[in-house]
């Protein structure tokens, strides 16, 4: 077995680097721009409740706050339901974690996974242009 | 608070685990002045984590989705190759002392010092961020209740503390056991990683496949509950299992396990038996 080289060790620290640089840092900051952008949710053991059905298209921050008693997990999918474009797991009961989101106009799903397994609870979720 | 207390023993087990047994090869193998290494890996991965957790959490700018999805996955898939160094170093160590070829410790222990700050490095921070994070959530939340915080730093102690018991009961074993066991072991916690990574790129949509699963027994093994915890947080056992994830699984895990067993087995012969040994030497060598 050959042992780590260097040329390893900068490929971990390359990786790192440019998946945090190349546009992978999303500005969460609020501006005027941002009015409607950002949706609180609220997940209990048996409902899922989102403060707005739409935003207008650009950086979406959705505020997820666990109020039930399981572990919850908030996923945002593409039309089709299946194809993940956000997703916020090991939100433990009592916390609020964010998922930021860069949305561009479209039909989306949303759904909150109380005890973090199952289909979730799904709702429709529209990004205007 | 009790669902938080099974998020923080999940997400410290494994690198729990993975430390206790790296220190417990050191304490075996003679070689204490090389754990101030794994604890500089071990601090470095938990300062990053944390700091960049708290610029995501408390700063202007958030982390998207498939960044931090493709980072955890990337760091993953890195750290199963660090791990598989790691346990055929230790077999070759173990290997080298039951021939009681002494110096051959020295040497591979001498190769592997500066490999070892960043086994630690990886074993604890692969999956920092994300633990950071949660971290950081129950800490925010303690405006309004600290129930979250206790329960995931009790969780995260605990899990230190099986890592301790995991040392001690280690450092008990004789060696030839010790090695077949924790080399075993090793091997599955690694390929649990591997799936894991392939998992994280599958959601970041960097790897397709995602929702072709093989099987889902979460009804039965619900995730949420001790069983849960305890599979996902050592061998990192998804209840829904992708066909890629449980591919790539077998594909380590077969092969590595074979190679491992494979080497424990062909056992250097005991000095009574003289023609064994420089043929050994030159295996060694080889290797």
């Amino acid at each position: 077995m050959s042992l780590p080289t260097r040329r390893t060790v900068s490929f971990v620290v390359c990786s790192v680097a440019l998946v945090s640089l190349a546009s992978a840092c999303t500005d969460k900051a609020k501006t005027v721009t941002n009015v409607g952008r950002d949706i609180t949710v609220v997940s209990t053991d048996k409902a899922c409740t989102l403060s707005s059905a739409n935003a207008p298209s650009g950086t979406v921050t959705f505020a997820v706050e666990n109020t039930g008693s399981q572990v919850t997990e908030f996923y945002v999918y593409g039309a089709d339901g299946k194809r993940i474009i956000g997703e916020v797991e090991n939100l433990g009961p009592g916390t609020t974690r964010k998922l930021v989101v860069i949305a561009k106009p479209g039909a989306y799903i949303t759904a909150c996974k109380p005890g973090a397994t199952g289909d979730g609870i799904r709702a429709a979720f529209t990004v205007t242009g | 608070m009790f669902a938080n207390f099974l998020i923080g023993l999940r997400e410290g087990l494994e690198a729990a685990l993975v430390v206790g047994i790296l220190l417990a090869y050191i304490n075996k193998s003679g070689r204490h002045e090389l754990a101030p290494r794994i604890w500089a890996g071990v601090g470095i991965a938990v300062a990053v984590s944390l700091a960049f957790g708290a610029l995501l959490t408390y700063g202007p700018r958030g982390l998207s989705f498939k960044a931090q999805e493709t980072i955890g996955g990337v760091l993953s898939i890195t750290a199963v190759g660090f791990v598989t160094w790691m346990i055929f170093w230790m077999a070759r160590t173990a290997r080298s002392l039951r021939g009681e070829l002494e110096h051959r410790i020295d040497t591979a222990v001498a190769a592997g010092g500066a490999s070892l700050v960043l086994v630690a490095v990886l074993a604890v921070g692969r999956e920092g961020l994300e633990t950071a994070l949660f971290l950081w959530a129950a800490a925010q939340a303690t405006g309004s209740s600290s129930q979250p915080l206790i329960g995931a730093t009790l969780g995260l102690l605990v899990s230190v503390l099986i890592g301790a018991a995991i040392y001690r009961g280690a450092v008990k074993l004789n060696m030839a056991r010790f090695f077949t066991w924790t080399g075993a072991l090793l091997v599955l916690v690694a390929g649990g990683v591997l799936a894991y990574g392939i998992h994280d790129l599958q959601e970041a949509s960097v790897l397709p496949g995602g929702n072709s699963l093989v099987f889902d027994v979460s009804s039965t093994i619900r995730p949420g509950t001790w069983l849960a915890t305890l599979l996902k947080g050592t061998i990192n056992f998804s209840p829904a299992t992708t066909w890629l994830q449980a591919g790539a699984w077998l594909l380590y895990v077969v092969p590595v396990m074979v190679a491992f067993i494979a080497l424990m087995r062909r056992r250097p012969t005991a000095p009574t038996a003289p023609s064994a040994g420089p043929r050994l030497s030159s295996k060694e060598q080889v290797a």
